[in-house]
């Protein structure tokens, strides 16, 4: 029978090999079907008014005028007298139409009028946040090598005996996700049965949150999503829109496609979290940090919660440690859940100050870096092997100049940093099943989505390794709510999840299979194995018939078998014997800049990025994972940010042509190095998305530093900002 | 967007009764890149829009005594494409190469970028600083007016109702000169100026001093602006890197930059020296004849 754990290093045939998408050429010549795409016949088109002011009450609204519009069919409030809005942007009513143009006139034909209240945006002065009464505190927590000494008296201790103190400021203002594809679905309504073509990242999850508001059960809603235009976190919920979709193609009975416009999409569907922090800091002479004591503060909107205190500092521990967190609650939108919540934020703001221990020291940041790894716990070995092969990728050592030292090229300087991070990616709970038919066919099943990691991709090669196949022979459906349940994508947690439930799905059909086999090649199953095509005795090439010819033996209805991953059960607490999958990985990222001392502006040179995650299903994809991951951290290490008025609490940018991304020209020569020793490849498959979007924003702010000798303390790094730290600046 | 009537007359005189009989509530359509954006978010509601990108009148592009015709509608790629406007109004192609990417450069035109009138409008700098003028047609006397004096505010110019910008004229170029346009953007490409200067140089027979000097200067001010004085006071300047380097510092004095998202004024201040020295140096080597650094991003 065939074993369910993975084949040891180097032995397998198509895992770890490098596969393209099973579906890039159909995103390539756009027969790919996103939410957007889908337009059935006779499709109203629905679109929502967004209220004006950052706070203000609803006195009056009237629909009439605009329901009386030509071309209007539905209007649906979402707002009603009397209620509070709390952000400037927030959608106050929707209007269906036949054409996108008497859906334009219906939206300006609704009359509201409003009570403008006082507002709050700023979040990056905490003293003004204090004097307007909108903080709240988010906890404080010490730590003391000498535990039962007083807290200010150890540290003023600490801070009197050390080599350096410093205080310093950082921060990392808000983004928002910008997913290309804007939230939205196109909802199809058949009797008492509704279908919602949602753009998410929940497909098994959705189907009862749009049922229970519109009067339905789960049962009677579909959700089909076979494509994303991204999510990064802010697409698990069928949200207020997708429900009021489903709601407009029930009332009309028509199909109805609302998408939210570009600048509703940064306004309300989500944005990560700010952070600011002051810290006072104490090393010894080579650069161990001794004590950090720190206030840290910012935004996730209306509720005011910052960076939680888990990562402050992070991924170090320092033996004296003091933080304490401020929430400042702003006429903004609710933060959602932005690709590993907290960690970049939280190595922006405080990898940074371990880089100005090099600088106030003139030590090389590497040596710092490696200095403090003895406060990193277990996974230290693996950041300094990790660190010693992005040196050399990097060519640190040559190019390394102590902060603000280097050579000047006309009115440029150029500088190294380097950042380090760490994440979870265990899996999420995964059903699949997989089908193998009497004339050879496979498919498998299961309701998870592909958010253009490629997860298709894995799905289709962990099978066809299963079952000795080619990647070809395999048929991958996924992105359907009737399919066998699957997690939400976030978090790192989709590659774990569907490699474990298809890979026991696959193994659990397979031995079915061998079952039936067995008697035509008069042997046991468990000396059968599937390779290359064929069902074999296990190391005898002669005695074997082909794939076909065995599904030729299964009679007349398919094989079927499904494959779970059961979070705690699978794996029960203190399991510690093979597994399929793991959770935690480390990560090294350096970067290399070039400063325009005159214009401020900072040009990408180099970035590399080390990373382990286990064992490697698909190396194209897991490096397309990390070039993604690069380019978005590039993004708001050096250019996006939302820019909130303070005067009006308008979010300003809120439109492409003024949020501004980098584009392919800015990002400079990436270089991605996949840490797979067999001691990683043993621990199973362990998640991507997240880890290698958390150090771009501390690698590049400290190649920055170490060009300038200054900090330039607030992410993204702008012009503006480089040319205000070099005129003032610490 | 709203619903709007759609028409494309055949001749110039076509499209100027049309637009005069609208009573101001139509609009031009040449490339459409600033015009349809502008009616998808609202700003703009026309009740008629005029398509007039394929008047023969606005698709000129000629040399003759006169200099360059170069008519309204033309998109970018194509003046680019020219290699005599690569040569002698370096400038201009300079601008056009850099306004939005390859989609908007095919079907945006000078003219349009130049009735749109915003502060920030790449070739208009760059037009200034070649003397460039423009040809207006209406239910009148066909009228010319510099293009520095054509805008009047963000988003106004001098256009009347039924006024149809035709032409751009550009003078011949003298001997020993030549020309740049640069903007500043925070990324690589496709973005809005921060600050663009234009400058035109004509060096003397011996090439180290300054005959003529003309800067056009682009986001710094409610219209694009003729630095006048400054372009001036160089005249019989030697042609050398301090002398770019004090036009900088006084092109920062002559300035009103508003503080927004895309900088303080402080910053564009900074920003416009900076390019006033650096455009002047690329704008004199083309006078000399030499290879310049310049390449759209750096
Ligand atoms: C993605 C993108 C990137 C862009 N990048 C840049 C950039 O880098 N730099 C830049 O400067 N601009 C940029 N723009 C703005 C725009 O492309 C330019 O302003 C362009 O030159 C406009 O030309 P058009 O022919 O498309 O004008 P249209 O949109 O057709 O017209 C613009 C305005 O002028 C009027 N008009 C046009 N022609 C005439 C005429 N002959 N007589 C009277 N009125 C007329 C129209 O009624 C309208 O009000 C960008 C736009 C987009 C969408």
């Amino acid at each position: 029978m065939a074993e369910v754990f993975w084949p040891p290093q180097g032995s397998a045939s198509l895992l770890g090999g490098e596969h393209n998408r099973i579906d890039g050429l159909a995103k390539c010549i756009g027969s790919a079907k996103y939410a957007y795409d889908v337009v059935p016949d006779n499709m109203l088109v629905a679109s929502a008014l967004s209220c004006p002011h950052a706070h203000a009450t609803i006195r009056a609204i009237d629909l009439n005028a605009a329901r009386n519009m030509a071309g209007v069919v539905a209007v649906e409030p979402l707002k009603k007298e009397g209620d509070e809005i709390r952000w400037e942007g927030d959608l106050v009513a929707v209007v269906a139409g036949e054409t996108e143009a008497a859906v334009a006139e219906g939206l300006a034909a609704i009359k509201i009028e409003y009570e403008v209240l006082d507002h709050f945006v700023d979040d990056t002065d905490l003293d003004a946040a204090t004097e307007a009464n909108v903080t709240r505190p988010a906890g404080r927590n010490t730590q003391l090598q000498n535990r039962d000494e007083d807290a200010d008296q150890e540290f003023e201790r600490l801070f009197n005996e050390a080599a350096v103190t410093f205080e310093g400021h950082y921060g990392i203002n808000v983004i928002t996700h910008m997913c290309l594809e804007t939230h939205g679905s196109t909802c199809e309504s058949q009797g008492d049965k509704l279908v919602s073509h949602l753009s998410t990242q929940n497909v098994s999850g959705t189907p009862g949150q749009i049922a229970g508001p519109i009067g339905l059960t789960a049962q009677d809603v579909t959700v089909h999503c076979d494509y994303i235009g991204g999510g990064f976190g802010s697409k698990f919920a069928a949200d207020a829109w997708g429900v009021t979709c489903a709601q407009l193609a029930r009332n009309t009975g028509r199909p109805v496609k609302y998408m939210l416009t570009r600048s509703q999409e940064l306004k309300n569907a989500g944005n990560r979290p700010s952070g600011f922090l002051r810290a006072k800091i104490a090393a010894d002479k080579d650069g161990f940090v001794t004590a950090w004591d720190s206030a840290h503060w910012g935004t996730n909107g209306t509720s005011g919660a910052p960076v939680s205190q888990g990562v402050i500092p992070y991924v170090f521990n320092p033996p004296n440690r003091r933080r304490v967190a401020t929430g400042i609650r702003t006429n903004t939108s609710p933060a959602r859940a932005w690709r590993a919540p907290n960690h970049p934020q939280g190595c922006a703001i405080t990898q940074t100050a371990y880089d100005d221990v090099a600088r106030h020291l003139g030590l090389d940041s590497y040596d710092v870096f490696l200095r403090n790894l003895s406060t990193v716990g277990e996974r230290a070995p693996i950041y300094e092997d990790q660190m010693k092969l992005a040196a050399k990728l990097m060519d640190w050592k040559a190019k390394w100049h102590p902060h603000g030292k280097g050579g000047q090229d006309g009115s440029v300087v150029s500088g190294l940093g380097m950042a380090i991070h760490t994440w979870g990616g265990g899996p999420h709970a995964s059903r699949a099943t997989c089908k193998i038919h009497p004339d050879g066919g496979v498919e498998i099943f299961l309701g998870s989505q592909d958010l253009g990691t490629g997860t298709r991709t894995v799905i289709g090669l962990v099978v066809a390794e299963t079952l000795g196949l080619e990647l070809e022979q395999v048929s991958v459906q996924i992105g359907l709510s009737e399919y066998p349940s699957s997690g939400p994508s976030g978090g790192s947690t989709t590659v774990g999840g569907v490699s474990e439930s298809t890979r026991r799905a696959a193994t659990a059909a397979l031995n079915l299979l061998l079952t039936k086999v067995a008697p035509r090649l008069e042997a046991d199953a468990n000396q059968l194995e599937a390779v290359g095509g064929k069902i074999q005795i296990q190391g005898n090439q002669n005695r074997n018939i082909s794939w076909k010819e065995a599904c030729g033996q299964i009679g007349i209805s398919p094989i079927e078998a499904q494959g779970e991953y059961a979070p705690r059960v699978t794996y029960p607490r203190n399991y510690d014997g093979k597994r399929l999958t793991d959770n935690g990985v480390a990560g090294v990222q350096m970067a290399e800049v070039a400063v325009d001392t005159e214009t401020g502006v900072v040009k990408m040179k180099k970035f590399v990025a080390v990373q382990d995650i286990g064992l490697i299903i698909n190396r194209k994809t897991a490096r397309s994972q990390i070039y993604g991951a690069a380019i978005m951290g590039i993004a708001y290490a050096l250019f996006e940010e939302r820019i909130m008025d303070k005067a009006t609490g308008a979010f300003v940018n809120a439109e492409l042509a003024d949020y501004k991304l980098p584009r392919l020209g800015d990002t400079g020569e990436i270089v991605v190095e996949l840490y797979e020793p067999e001691s990683e490849y043993n621990r199973g498959v362990i998640g991507l998305g997240e880890p290698p979007v958390i150090s771009p924003g501390a690698a590049i702010s400290n190649a920055v530093c170490n060009a300038l000798g200054k900090r330039v303390s607030v992410l993204p790094i702008t012009p503006q900002r480089v040319l205000e730290a070099i005129s003032g600046g610490a | 967007m709203h619903s709007f009537e759609y028409s494309a007359p055949h001749s110039l005189s076509d499209a100027v009764s049309l637009l005069a009989q609208a009573e101001g509530n139509a609009r031009p359509l040449a490339g459409g890149t600033d015009l349809i954006d502008q009616m998808q978010t609202g700003r703009f509601r026309p009740a008629l829009v005029i398509d007039i990108k394929k008047l023969p009148e606005l698709n000129v592009l000629e040399f003759d005594g006169d200099g360059l015709h170069l008519g309204a509608a033309v998109p970018c790629y194509r003046i680019y494409g020219e290699p005599r406007i690569v040569q002698e109004y370096s400038a201009l192609a300079d601008a056009c190469h850099i306004i939005g990417g390859v989609q908007i450069q095919s079907r945006a035109s000078v003219g349009g970028n130049l009735c749109n009138s915003g502060p920030a409008a790449d070739s208009t700098p760059a037009m200034i600083a070649l003397s460039a003028i423009c040809v207006i047609a209406g239910p009148g006397e066909t009228r010319q007016v510099p293009v520095e004096e054509f805008c009047t505010a963000p988003g106004e110019n001098v256009l009347r109702r039924g006024e149809i910008l035709a032409e751009i004229l550009f003078p011949p170029r003298p001997a020993n000169s030549g020309s740049h346009y640069r903007r500043f953007i925070p990324r690589n490409e496709m973005d809005i100026a921060v600050v663009g200067v234009g400058a035109f140089v004509e060096l003397e027979d011996d090439g180290q001093t300054i005959k003529t000097a003309r800067i056009g200067l682009g986001a710094v001010a409610p219209t694009p602006l003729l630095a006048e004085d400054l372009s001036a006071s160089l005249s019989g300047k030697p042609a050398t890197d301090s002398t770019f380097v004090s036009a900088g510092e006084a092109a920062r004095q002559i300035i009103t930059p508003i503080t927004d998202m895309r900088g303080t004024a402080e910053y564009r201040k900074q920003i416009t020296g900076v390019l006033v020295q650096r455009v002047l140096a690329t704008a004199t080597a083309r006078a000399r004849g030499e290879p310049s650094e310049y390449k759209p991003g750096k």
